[in-house]
């Protein structure tokens, strides 16, 4: 998308606009991940500013060549939160109190919230659970396998398979599109 | 070089992505990446799929988070050149603000001096002031003196003597103004040669021979009235020891006029 390399190169030149644009684009899905990531409002946002800041004094880094804006700032967006809950699980074994608070809060987050929508649903739920895993809990290939109890390569051909299937049902989606507006005009 | 189906059974490009990846395993397969079309196709497609699902489960944060970010985007712009900026704008304004104390201090030195000075201004104008007056009472003295000497000569009753001084004082030269209704003698004695301080002119009133005193004309005055006598012949004016005398010294005589 060239739109952002541009949003992203008047960030570089420091225009808080084309930041303001980035944010209104790409907030929410990082968001999704960050707070499905983490289980707690608060804490998911304080994430969320804290990787737009990134996004922000990294942006000379970006690469549009290795890739497209989003992966890179999910890159980030992942990193932050699990560090975040990294230093978290560290201070519960040191008994801090408001990190207890901030746990039972998070029990208190709709599940309906965190629920996963759109295409992902019509996925077989093996299929579910390891994109999942992967990519809104944050677990390695390594860590997913386990917590499914399946080999790794199972679990590597289970993320590929639901890839798979998201691909096609994207096409689709996209072929109706056209087609809609084929209709239309 | 690694192999591409190896790459893509392995689910490497999954694990780019989702950024599992060591540094020198990125470094590997972006290098692939690069140089291979048909895997950079296909991460291309991995990208745009995860990002739809990302969409698809997007959660609207709260809008003050939006609100935050900006603002501490703005705080974090340019730290360093704020910090300066601010330290420059205090200094500014301390430098204004020492201007103006000085500006202040200036002009109430300057406005303190001007106020000695007018004060001063005021003690020497108030001292001319009184002066002036002290004048002008010497000035209405003298013209009240000037206005009764003039009403004296005007009167017509008023008969002017000259008298001219003989061979002892060619020079000398007064004049006498006798009201014999009044009864009164005016004399001037400006013209008469100045004398030392062991001397006096002194006037004399002839009667019948007889001189009798009119009495010692002041030095250095204009006009003085002098004593009438009654029947006067003539009007004589001597040289006499200072104070006057009771007889004349007729050998000091050195004027005289005739009455009639």
């Amino acid at each position: 998308m060239p739109n952002q390399h541009h949003l992203l190169n008047q960030i570089k030149n420091g225009d808080a606009h084309a930041l303001s644009e980035l944010y209104d684009n790409y907030s929410g899905a990082l968001y999704g991940v960050i707070l499905r990531m983490c289980k707690n409002e608060a804490v998911a946002q304080d994430l969320l500013q804290e990787t737009f800041v990134k996004i922000w004094q990294k942006a000379n880094s970006f690469d549009p060549e290795k890739g497209k804006f989003y992966t890179w700032a999910y890159r980030i967006a992942r990193n932050l939160t699990l560090n975040e809950l990294r230093n978290a699980s560290s201070l519960i074994q040191t008994e801090d109190l408001s990190v207890y608070k901030e746990k039972a809060e998070a029990e208190e987050l709709s599940i309906d919230k965190l629920k996963l929508n759109g295409t992902i649903q019509k996925l077989e739920s093996h299929h579910q659970k390891a994109i999942d895993l992967v990519y809104f809990q944050g677990l390695t290939h390594r860590e997913a396998h386990e917590e499914m109890n399946v080999p790794l390569g199972t679990f590597k051909s289970y993320i590929q398979q639901a890839l798979k299937k998201l691909r096609e049902s994207y096409q689709l989606a996209l072929f109706l599109g056209w087609l809609l507006i084929e209709q239309m005009l | 070089m690694m192999d591409k189906k190896a790459i893509i059974e392995s689910g490497m490009l999954e694990r780019y992505l989702l950024g599992e990846l060591s540094i020198s395993e990125s470094q590997q397969l972006e290098a692939v990446l690069q140089t291979d079309a048909e895997l950079r196709s296909l991460f291309q497609e991995m990208e745009s799929d995860f990002e739809k699902m990302a969409q698809e489960n997007a959660i609207t944060p709260p809008s003050h988070i939006k609100d935050q970010l900006m603002s501490e985007i703005v705080r974090d712009t340019s730290p360093v050149i704020s910090l300066d900026e601010r330290n420059r704008a205090t200094k500014q304004y301390l430098a204004i603000a020492a201007t103006f104390a000085l500006l202040f201090g200036v002009a109430t030195i300057m406005l303190y001096n001007q106020m000695n000075t007018m004060q001063e201004n005021i003690e020497v104008v108030e001292a001319q002031n009184s002066e002036l007056k002290n004048e002008l009472e010497l000035v209405i003295d003298n013209y009240d003196e000037v206005v009764t000497w003039y009403q004296t000569i005007n009167d017509p009753n008023a008969i002017q003597l000259i008298l001219n001084g003989n061979d002892k004082s060619p020079n000398a030269k007064a004049i006498s103004y006798v009201n014999h209704v009044d009864k009164t003698v005016v004399l001037n004695a400006k013209e008469l040669p100045p004398l030392d301080a062991e001397h006096d002119y002194q006037l004399w009133a002839d009667v019948a021979g007889e001189m009798i005193d009119m009495g010692v004309i002041p030095k250095g005055s204009e006009m003085a009235a002098m004593q009438y006598i009654d029947n006067a012949e003539s009007f004589n004016i001597t040289i006499e020891p200072s104070g006057g005398n009771d007889h004349p010294t007729v050998e000091q005589l050195i004027s005289n006029v005739y009455l009639e």
